[in-house]
C-alpha cells in the first residue's frame, strides 16, 4: 500500500480523535490508521483490533531457551563431559537453574522485540507513513483510504469536521 | 585418564629397565662419560657435546649418582639425579648410615650453587683473569713457611694431599676453624679425656637428652644425623617408657627447643652453674665422690627444675646424653663430667671412633695471627672457608691477607677472603668433583663428578700436589688412597665400583682406644668467664638451620626459606623477649643498633615468645658484603619491585668476639618480611583456640588414645553420593610428633616442582610462592607447635567447584589437579581455600641469574604469569613409579612413590601412599587413633592426614 | 486550566504544558547548544576516564601484581567495584520495570535516565570481572563455545560462571529495553530535525511514525520486557551473591544473601539515581519535569531499602551468633572489632543511620539535604561490599595465612576511571538523546489528563 492515497482527519486531543472514530466506523468507513503522540487508550476497540500474537510468541521463546539451556548444560555434565569437580554428581540439578533461568528470559525478551518488529515491518530506513502532520509532535492524526466516490468524500470531510477536525486534507503514505 | 600416556612411558622403559642392573653397577663410568666424556681434563677444557651417545644413556632418562653433599662439614650421603647431564636435585642416600636418606635444606638448595653464575669462572692475579699457568708460577715459587688456613678438612684424600704438601714445604704448617665452632667441646675432652677429639654421638640411644643451647635439629654439628637417630624415640606408639624425654635449656628459642618436652629460657652466663647444679644433684644420685667444680655465677634457675632433670639423667644412667653449644671449654667440662657420672660414655656418645665433623681450634687461629703479625709466617693458603668473613677475627686476618708474601685462596668464590688475596686458584663446585669425606671416623663416602666443571677451575687436591711438584688428578689421588688404606687387597676395582654405587663404605676402627675420664681437672676449672665487664645483653648469635654460617647465602631458594621459628625470610634480625623489649620500648620492626668495642650493626627487633630474658640474638650468615646479587638482596626478576636494601641482613661474625653488646633504637623501621603474621593457635578477639594443631601428653594419651581433639564439630551427611576410585587413592599422613620445622621439605618441593622465588619486597607483601609451606603456632603455655601445609587434595574440594574454566579438577586417584594452561586467574580457588595453600603467579617469575635455569626440573611446567598453582602431590613422580611398574606388569609397590617433601624429611614425618591398599602405610597411619583431618569439618574430605601432637610431659 | 486538574492526583509534570511544549522542552539539549557546566563535566570524566585507562594498560602489561592482593587476600577492590556498579544498575531496571507494573506514573519522567544508569553500570562493572583475571586476554574461555580442545567446556557449577550469564543477559535486555523505549522520542526528534541528524534518527528510530496499530502491540511488548525484567533484575545481584553465599569461606557463606543483596542493590541505585538527577534536572534545566515530588518518592524508597538492609546487618549478626560456629562468630568480630573495624563502623553510619534523616518531609524535599545523603549512602554501600569480600578473606580458617590487605594506586586509579567511563557515558546521553520519555511523559501531561476527564459537548 505504498503510494496508496489517504484522507486525513487531524485532531489536537485524544477524545476528539476517539469520538471520530467511533463515529467514522459506525458510518462504515474504512479506517487505515491513526496517528498519534502517545498511546491512545480506548483506540483498539474504536478501531476494533485484534488481539495480538505477542504474548505467545514471548512464552515460546522462552520455552525454547530453557530448553536449550537444560538440555545442553545435561549433554556437557552426563554425556560429553562428565567430570569430578568438587566431589559433586554429573549432572549437579541445583547448578543447572541460575542459566536456565537467564537464558530463558534472553531469549524471551529478544525474541518478544524481534516478532514485534517483524510483524509491524519496522526496520532501519522505513519510511514513516503520514509524516510531516505532527503526529509525533502534538497532533492526533486518523487517517482512511480515500473513498472512491465524490459524495462519499463529502460525507467523511465533513463527519471528521464536525467530530473536532482542526483540518482534513489528502495525504500520501510518503 | 592418563592410561595412553603410561603405556608410552612404559613401552620407553622396558628396554632400559633390562639394563637396569647394568646401569647401577656401571654409575662410575658414566658419571665421567655424562659429564661430557672425560674427568681428568686440561684446565682450559670445555665442556663439549657428545660425538657420540654412550651406551645407556637416553635423552630425557633420568640417572641417580651416589656422593656426598658438600654443602657443609657433616657430609651426609646424597644422590644427584642427573637429567640430561645436568644435576637438577640432590635427595638423601638412604645406604649412607649417618644421614640414612635424609638432606636438610642447605644440601637441597646446594644444587643452585654449582648453577650461581657469580662463581669464578677462572683464576685470579691480583683481582685480575690469569691462566693457570700464570697463577703456578706465580704461586709456586712463595709456598715456603706458608700456612694452609681451612675449615675442617673432612675429605681424608685431601688431607693426605695437604700433608704431602706440608712435608714438601717445610715451616709451613695446617690451621684449621670451624666458622660455627665446637673447639670448646675438643678442647674440653682434651682436658678430661686426654684426646683433643669431638665424640660421635648416639642419640637414637638416649632415652634422655639434656641439651644446653646445641641446636641439633637444627644446625649443630650434624643435624640431619642427629634428627634420624632423635625421631625414631618420639613415637609414642610404642609401650609407655620407650618416649625419649628431651629437655632443652637456652637462650633463645631454637628448633631444638621447640620440639623439647620441657624447655628452659637460660642466659648463656647461667650455663655454667646450672650445668654444676644438675652435675652436683646428678653426684649425688649416683654417688660420684670425685672432685667437684667450683660455683659459677648465680642461676636464676629454679631448684625444681635442677632436680627433676638430674632425676631424669640418672634413672636413664647409660642411656642419657648432655650436650652442650657453649663456646666456654670450662663449660664443656661440666658436660663431659656430668656425661662421665652417668656413664655415657661409649654408649650415647663415643670418643674413638670419633666425629670428625669439627676439628678447628681457636687457639691454633690466635697462634697464627699472632705468628703473621710476628712475620714467621710468610703467606697465607686458605684452602677452604672463608675466614675473612666467617671468623670473628676475619678483620685481622685480612690485614695481613693484603700485606703477605703470598695470600691466596682456593675458594670457588670471589667470597669477602678470595677478593682480599693476592692470587685466587678456584675449586670445583663438589658436585663438580672427585673426593671423598669421613665424618665419623670409619664412615666413608665418597664424591664423584655429576657434570663436568662449567668454568675453568680445578679440584683442591689437584692444584696442592701440583704445587707439591707431583701433579696427579683428583680421581688418581682419591684411588690411590682408597687402594691403599680404605679398600685395601684384592679386587679393588668391583668393590670401587660398588663403594661408588653405594657411596659410603664403612671400614671398622682397629683395636679403638678405650679413653677415661679424669676429674682432677674439675677443681682447676675457672668460674664462667663469659660475663663481660660492659654489662648490656648477653649476645646469642647462632646458625640458623635453613642458612647456616652463611656460605650459600647467594642461593635464592635458602633466603626465601623463612626461619622455622620467626618465619621471616630474606635477613636476620634482633630477637628479645617480650619483657626485654616492653623495658626498650621497642616494637617489631624497629631498627636497634648492636655494639660491643669496635663492632656495631643495626637489625630490625624481633619479639620472640620463649626467648631469655637480659639476651638479644640474632643469626648469623647474613650482611654478606661479597656473597653476590642475591644476598645484597637484588631484584630475584627485574619486573619485581624491589626495596633496594645495601644487605639482606647484617654480619654478625665480628660481635660474636664479645659476649655481650650494648642496645639502643634508631627511630627507623625495617619490616621483617614473614611469610605467617598471625603466631597463635587461639584468635585475638575471643582468645578461643582453633582445633588445626591438636595436641596432648603422653599420660592422657594412653587413658585416651584419641586424646587432644579439641572440639572438632563433626560432619553432616552428604548430600550426594561420593565418587569412587577404583584405582588407587593417594593420600599423605603427616606426623606432627616427629616435623621438628626444618623446613628441608619446604626446599625440596620448591626445587622438585620449579616454584618460584619472588624476593624480600614480594615476600612482605605476603607473596610467597611456597606450595609446601610449615606453619607454627604457640599454645597458650607458649609451647611451639610445627604444622606442614600443603594441599589436602580434598574430596570435595572447594576451589574445584568454582573456578569457571575448569582449569582445576579431581584425578580418578584422589588428586586434585591444577591445569596450569587452562587457567584464566580469577584466583576464585585460592579465596575458596580453607587451607590457603593456593599460590598466584602475580607477575612472569623467571630466575635472574639464567644459569639457574639449569637446575629447573624438566617434567614440571615453568608457569606464566597470572596462573594459579599448588602442590600436586609430585603427581610427576607418582607418574612415572606407574610407568615403571606397568613396563615390569606389577602394581605400585607401597612406598616406591615418594613426594619430594616425604622423601627429604630428616625426621621421617611425612608418608604417602596408597589409602585403598589396606596394608600400606598411610592406611595404617589413617587407622591411627592419633590420626585426624585439619578442618573436616567442612566436609571437604582432605586426604592428607596429621597425628595429634604428644608431648612427653614426665615432670 | 489549572482549575480543570482531577482533584484526585496533582500533576507530576508542572506548568500545565501543552503536548508541543513538552516537546520542545525535551529536545531543547539536542537542539541549542549545552551549557558550559556541561562541558566542565565532561571534561572533568574523561579526564578520570584517561587516568583508570592508563593504570589498566599498565597493570594488564605488567601483572596483577601491581594490585596490594596477597596469597590470602584474592580478591578486593576489583570484585568490590564489580559489586557496586551491578547493584547501581539495579535502580535503573526497577524504576522502568517494576514502577512500570505497578502504575507508578511519576517513573516516566526519570526512567529514561534511570535506564540509561543501568546500562552504564553494568558496563563498568563488567570492567572488573574482566581486568581481575591473570589472564585477561583468554577472557573468551568462559563462553562454552564449541573449540578444538578436545570436548572441552566450561564449569556450569561456578557461580562466576552464572554471572557470566547473568550480567550479558541482564546487559542485553536492559538495553533493549531501553531502546526499545527510545523508538516514539527518536522519531519526534527525527520529524523535528534536517539534514545529517534527520537521516541518523531515521534509522535509529526504524521508521517509527506513531501508529496506532504500532502503538498497540508496542504496549503488549513494553508490558511483556517488563515483566521479563523485573525477574531479571532479582536474578542478576542474587547470582552475584551466590559468588560468596556458596563459598566454605565464613562472613561469605551466608543463605540471606540473596535478598540482602538485592536489596543492597536497589538502596544504591536510588541513591545514585538521586546524586544524578539532581545534577540533571540543574544542568539540563528539567525542574519542572523531575520535580521534588520526584526525589520525595525516590527518598521514600531509599529509606524502605535502607531499613530492609539494617534488618540484613542485624540478622547477620545474630546468625553468627547462633549457629554456635566459631570461624562465623569470629568472622563478624572481626568486622567489629578488627584491624578493619573503621570500614565497618562508617558502613553502619552511611547505610544506617545517616538514611533515617528521610524521614523528614522537610529533608526530602530539599536537594541540599538529599544529595549528600546519597553521596554518603553510596559510599556506605561501596564499604559494605568491602567488608564482606577483603575482610571476611583476611582472616579466614588458619591463622598462619592471616594477613593485610592495603591498595595500591593502581587499584584507586582503575575505581577513577569506572567512574569516569560512567559520567563520560552519562553526559554524552544528556547531551544527544531525549533524555526524558517525551511520549510517556505526554500521556500524563495535564493536558492530555484533562482531555480525557471532560469531554467536550
Amino acid at each position: 500500500m505504498a503510494d496508496r492515497d489517504f484522507l486525513v482527519g487531524v485532531f489536537v486531543c485524544e477524545q476528539d480523535l476517539l469520538a471520530a472514530t467511533h463515529a467514522a466506523r459506525e458510518a462504515g468507513f474504512k479506517i487505515h490508521d491513526a496517528y498519534t503522540p502517545y498511546p491512545v487508550h480506548g483506540m483498539d476497540e474504536a478501531m476494533a483490533l485484534p488481539k495480538t500474537l505477542l504474548p505467545r510468541l514471548c512464552f515460546l521463546f522462552g520455552a525454547a531457551g530453557l530448553l536449550l539451556a537444560v538440555l545442553f548444560q545435561c549433554w556437557v555434565g552426563l554425556i560429553d563431559w562428565p567430570m569430578n569437580i568438587g566431589g559433586k554428581s554429573f549432572g549437579a540439578r541445583p547448578a543447572l537453574i541460575p542459566i536456565a533461568f537467564e537464558l530463558t528470559v534472553l531469549f524471551a525478551g529478544l525474541g518478544t522485540v524481534i516478532s514485534f518488529l517483524v510483524l509491524r515491518r519496522l526496520f532501519p530506513g522505513r519510511e514513516p507513513e503520514c509524516a510531516g502532520l505532527g503526529a509525533s509532535d502534538a497532533s492526533f492524526v486518523l487517517a482512511f483510504a480515500t473513498p472512491e466516490t465524490e459524495q462519499l468524500r463529502g460525507t467523511l470531510n465533513r463527519l471528521l469536521l464536525e467530530r473536532g477536525a482542526k483540518s482534513v486534507r489528502e495525504a500520501s503514505s510518503r | 585418564m592418563n592410561s595412553e600416556r603410561d603405556d608410552i612411558e612404559a613401552q620407553d622403559r622396558r628396554d632400559l629397565v633390562r639394563r637396569g642392573s647394568f646401569l647401577k653397577g656401571m654409575a662410575a663410568s658414566f658419571a665421567a662419560l655424562s659429564g661430557g666424556g672425560c674427568v681428568f681434563r686440561p684446565p682450559e677444557g670445555k665442556v663439549v657435546p657428545l660425538m657420540e651417545q654412550p651406551a645407556g644413556v637416553f635423552p630425557g632418562e633420568t640417572l641417580w649418582y651416589a656422593t656426598t653433599c658438600g654443602a657443609c662439614t657433616a657430609s651426609c650421603g646424597a644422590l644427584v639425579k642427573v637429567r640430561d647431564g645436568r644435576p637438577i636435585k640432590l635427595e638423601g642416600n638412604p645406604e649412607h648410615p649417618l644421614s640414612r636418606g635424609g638432606l636438610c635444606a642447605r644440601g637441597q638448595a646446594s644444587v643452585l650453587d654449582l648453577y650461581d653464575s657469580h662463581r669464578l669462572r677462572f683464576p685470579l692475579l691480583d683481582g685480575k683473569e690469569a691462566s693457570w699457568a700464570a697463577l703456578d708460577a706465580f704461586v709456586s715459587e712463595r709456598l715456603n713457611g706458608v700456612a694452609v688456613l681451612s675449615e675442617t678438612i673432612v675429605s681424608p684424600t685431601l688431607r693426605f694431599a695437604v700433608e704431602r704438601f706440608l712435608k714438601k714445604f717445610p715451616g709451613s704448617r695446617l690451621v684449621e676453624y670451624d666458622s660455627l665452632s665446637a673447639s670448646a667441646i675438643l678442647d674440653a675432652h682434651a682436658r678430661t679425656h686426654g684426646v683433643r677429639t669431638l665424640p660421635a654421638y648416639h642419640l637414637g640411644k638416649a632415652r634422655v637428652i639434656v641439651s644446653f643451647d646445641a641446636d641439633f635439629l637444627g644446625s649443630w654439628i650434624s643435624p640431619v644425623e642427629f634428627t634420624k637417630d632423635w625421631s625414631p624415640n618420639r613415637q609414642p606408639e610404642r609401650e609407655w617408657d620407650t618416649m625419649s624425654w628431651h629437655a632443652q635449656f637456652e637462650s633463645r628459642l631454637s628448633v631444638t627447643g621447640a620440639n623439647a618436652d620441657l624447655r628452659v629460657p637460660l642466659r648463656p652466663s647461667e650455663q655454667y652453674e646450672t650445668l654444676r647444679q644438675i652435675g652436683l644433684a646428678v653426684a649425688s644420685l649416683v654417688f660420684w665422690k670425685g672432685p667437684k667444680p667450683p660455683a659459677g655465677e648465680p642461676s636464676s634457675l629454679n631448684a625444681a627444675a635442677v632436680s627433676d632433670t638430674a632425676g631424669q639423667l640418672a634413672r636413664a644412667a647409660g642411656r642419657s646424653l648432655v650436650l652442650s653449644g657453649s663456646p666456654d671449654a670450662a663449660t664443656q667440662c661440666l658436660v663431659n663430667w656430668i656425661n662421665a657420672m652417668l656413664g655415657n660414655y661409649g654408649e650415647t656418645l663415643v670418643l674413638d671412633p670419633a666425629g670428625l665433623q669439627k676439628r678447628g681450634s681457636e687457639t691454633e687461629f690466635d697462634r697464627l695471627l699472632g705468628d703473621l703479625e710476628k712475620g714467621a709466617v710468610k703467606g697465607v693458603v686458605v684452602l677452604s672457608g672463608n675466614p675473612v668473613y666467617d671468623h670473628p677475627k676475619g678483620a685481622e686476618l685480612a690485614k695481613f691477607l693484603d700485606s703477605a708474601k703470598l695470600s691466596l685462596s682456593l675458594s670457588g668464590r670471589p667470597d669477602e677472603t678470595a677478593v682480599r688475596c693476592r692470587a685466587v686458584a678456584p675449586d670445583h663446585h663438589p658436585l663438580e668433583s672427585w673426593s671423598d669425606a669421613e665424618a665419623v671416623s670409619g664412615v666413608l663416602s665418597l664424591s664423584q663428578p655429576a657434570i663436568a666443571p662449567l668454568y675453568s677451575t680445578r679440584a683442591a687436591i689437584e692444584s696442592l700436589s701440583l704445587w707439591a711438584g707431583e701433579p696427579m688428578s683428583a680421581l688418581d689421588a682419591l684411588r690411590g688412597r682408597w687402594k691403599k688404606s680404605v679398600l685395601p687387597g684384592a679386587d679393588f676395582e668391583r668393590r670401587w665400583h660398588e663403594a661408588l654405587r653405594k657411596g659410603v663404605v664403612l671400614s671398622d676402627v682397629k683395636n679403638p682406644k678405650n679413653l677415661r675420664f679424669d676429674g682432677r681437672v674439675l677443681e682447676r676449672l675457672s668460674p664462667n668467664p663469659l660475663r663481660s665487664a660492659e654489662g648490656g645483653f648477653e649476645l646469642s648469635a647462632y646458625a640458623s638451620p635453613v642458612l647456616g654460617d652463611g656460605r650459600q647465602a647467594n642461593n635464592p631458594w635458602l633466603q626465601e626459606t623463612p626461619d622455622p621459628i620467626s618465619k621471616t625470610a630474606w635477613g636476620n634480625y634482633a630477637s628479645f623477649s617480650p619483657e626485654d623489649a616492653a623495658k626498650l620500648g621497642i616494637v617489631e620492626g624497629r631498627v636497634v643498633r648492636l655494639s660491643a668495642g669496635a663492632a656495631s650493626i643495626e637489625l630490625p627487633a624481633q619479639i620472640q615468645k620463649g626467648h631469655a630474658r637480659g639476651v638479644v640474638s640474632a643469626a648469623l650468615g647474613y650482611g654478606r658484603t661479597h656473597a653476590g646479587p642475591v644476598a645484597a638482596n637484588f631484584p630475584v626478576q627485574k619486573m619485581l619491585p624491589v626495596e633496594r636494601e645495601e644487605l639482606s641482613g647484617a654480619d654478625l661474625f665480628p660481635l660474636t668476639a664479645y659476649s655481650s653488646v650494648r642496645v639502643e633504637s634508631t627511630g627507623r623501621m625495617s619490616a621483617p618480611a614473614k611469610t605467617q603474621t598471625y603466631d597463635e593457635m587461639s584468635d585475638p578477639i575471643t582468645g578461643r583456640r582453633r582445633p588445626m594443631v591438636q595436641e596432648t601428653t603422653l599420660q592422657d594419651y594412653f587413658k585416651d588414645a584419641t586424646s587432644g581433639r579439641g572440639k572438632a564439630m563433626e560432619v553432616g551427611p552428604s548430600l550426594w553420593p561420593a565418587h569412587d576410585y577404583p584405582g588407587p587413592k593417594w593420600a599423605m599422613a603427616i606426623d606432627l610428633n616427629v616435623c621438628t620445622g626444618c623446613s628441608s621439605c619446604v626446599v625440596a618441593c620448591g626445587l622438585e616442582n620449579n616454584v618460584p622465588v619472588v624476593g624480600k619486597a614480594e615476600v612482605r607483601k605476603s607473596r610467597d610462592m611456597h606450595w609446601m609451606r610449615i606453619d607454627r603456632y604457640y599454645n597458650e603455655n607458649g609451647e611451639t607447635a610445627f604444622q606442614p601445609m600443603l594441599c589436602q587434595h580434598c574430596d570435595n574440594a572447594p576451589c574445584e567447584t568454582v573456578c569457571p574454566v575448569l582449569a582445576t579438577l579431581h584425578s580418578s586417584e584422589g588428586m586434585n589437579m591444577q591445569v596450569y594452561n587452562r587457567c584464566v586467574g580469577t584466583r576464585y580457588c585460592a579465596n575458596n581455600c580453607p587451607y590457603k595453600v593456593r599460590r598466584f603467579n602475580w607477575f612472569d617469575y623467571a630466575h635472574e641469574d639464567l644459569t639457574q635455569n639449569l637446575a629447573l626440573n624438566p617434567d614440571i611446567t615453568v608457569r606464566t604469569r597470572g596462573v594459579m598453582e599448588k602442590c600436586s602431590f609430585c603427581v610427576q613422580r607418582v607418574q612415572s613409579a606407574k610407568a615403571d611398574a606397568r613396563a615390569e606388569n606389577r602394581a605400585v609397590t607401597d612406598g616406591e612413590v615418594r613426594p619430594a617433601c616425604a622423601q627429604s624429611c630428616p625426621a621421617d614425618a611425612i608418608v604417602f601412599g596408597d589409602l585403598n591398599d589396606p596394608k600400606s602405610a598411610v592406611a595404617k597411619k589413617l587407622g591411627d587413633p592419633r590420626s585426624y583431618a585439619v578442618l573436616s569439618e567442612l566436609g571437604v574430605g582432605p586426604s592428607v592426614f596429621y597425628m595429634t601432637k604428644v608431648r612427653n610431659k614426665k615432670v | 486550566m489549572s482549575a480543570r486538574v482531577s482533584p484526585l492526583r496533582e500533576p507530576w509534570v508542572d506548568g500545565g504544558k501543552t503536548l508541543a511544549r513538552i516537546t520542545e522542552d525535551v529536545c531543547a539539549p539536542l537542539e541549542r547548544g549545552p551549557a558550559p557546566s556541561w562541558y566542565w563535566g565532561l571534561g572533568a570524566s574523561l579526564t578520570a576516564l584517561l587516568i583508570g585507562k592508563i593504570v589498566v594498560v599498565h597493570q594488564i602489561w605488567t601483572g596483577i601484581g601491581t594490585w596490594g592482593l596477597n596469597k590470602t587476600v584474592g580478591w578486593s577492590w576489583d570484585i568490590t567495584n564489580f559489586v557496586f556498579w551491578v547493584g547501581i544498575g539495579h535502580a535503573g531496571t526497577l524504576i522502568s520495570a517494576i514502577l512500570f507494573l505497578f502504575r507508578q506514573k511519576w517513573r516516566t519522567s526519570i526512567n529514561r535516565a534511570a535506564e540509561a544508569m543501568t546500562i552504564f553500570a553494568v558496563m563498568c562493572a563488567g570492567l572488573f570481572p574482566l581486568i581481575h583475571m591473570g589472564r585477561p586476554w583468554l577472557a573468551y574461555w568462559v563462553f562454552p563455545y564449541p573449540n578444538e580442545l578436545g570436548p572441552l567446556w566450561v564449569n556450569f557449577r561456578s557461580p562466576l560462571l552464572w554471572d557470566v550469564f547473568a550480567i550479558s543477559t541482564y546487559f542485553i535486555i536492559s538495553a533493549t529495553f531501553w531502546y526499545v523505549g527510545l523508538w516514539p522520542d527518536l522519531a519526534t526528534v527525527r520529524d523535528r530535525s534536517q539534514g545529517l541528524r534527520k537521516k541518523i534518527f531515521g534509522v535509529l528510530s526504524l521508521g517509527w511514525d506513531g501508529s496506532h496499530r504500532s502503538w498497540s502491540r508496542y504496549e503488549t511488548m513494553y508490558l511483556l520486557l517488563a515483566g521479563l525484567a523485573t525477574p531479571l533484575v532479582f536474578s542478576v545481584h542474587t547470582i552475584v551473591s551466590f559468588d560468596f553465599a556458596t563459598s566454605v569461606i565464613p562472613g561469605w557463606h551466608t543463605t540471606i544473601f540473596p535478598p540482602y543483596f538485592v536489596c543492597g542493590a536497589i538502596f544504591s541505585g536510588f541513591a545514585m539515581v538521586m546524586t544524578l538527577m539532581i545534577i540533571a534536572r540543574k544542568v539540563m534545566r528539567f525542574e519542572e519535569y523531575i520535580t521534588l515530588r520526584h526525589i520525595d518518592a525516590m527518598c521514600k524508597i531509599t529509606l524502605l531499602t535502607s531499613m530492609i538492609v539494617a534488618l540484613a546487618y542485624g540478622t547477620e549478626l545474630f546468625m553468627a551468633w547462633y549457629s554456635g560456629n566459631p570461624y562465623e562468630q569470629f568472622a563478624f568480630l572481626n568486622r567489629i572489632y578488627g584491624p578493619y573495624r573503621a570500614g565497618y563502623a562508617l558502613m553502619v553510619f552511611c547505610n544506617v543511620l545517616v538514611p533515617q534523616a528521610l524521614w523528614f518531609k522537610a529533608v526530602r524535599r530539599n536537594p541540599l539535604w538529599v544529595f549528600p545523603i546519597s553521596i554518603l549512602i553510596n559510599v556506605g554501600m561501596w564499604l559494605e561490599r568491602f567488608v564482606i569480600i577483603t575482610v571476611s578473606l583476611h582472616r579466614d580458617y588458619l591463622p598462619s595465612s592471616w594477613t593485610m590487605y592495603y591498595p595500591t594506586y593502581v587499584e584507586i586509579g582503575t575505581f577513577l576511571g569506572s567512574f569516569g567511563l560512567f559520567f563520560t557515558c552519562f553526559f554524552l546521553f544528556c547531551r544527544f538523546l531525549p533524555m526524558i520519555a517525551c511520549s510517556e511523559v505526554k500521556a500524563i501531561s495535564t493536558f492530555a489528563q484533562e482531555n480525557r476527564e471532560t469531554p467536550r459537548g
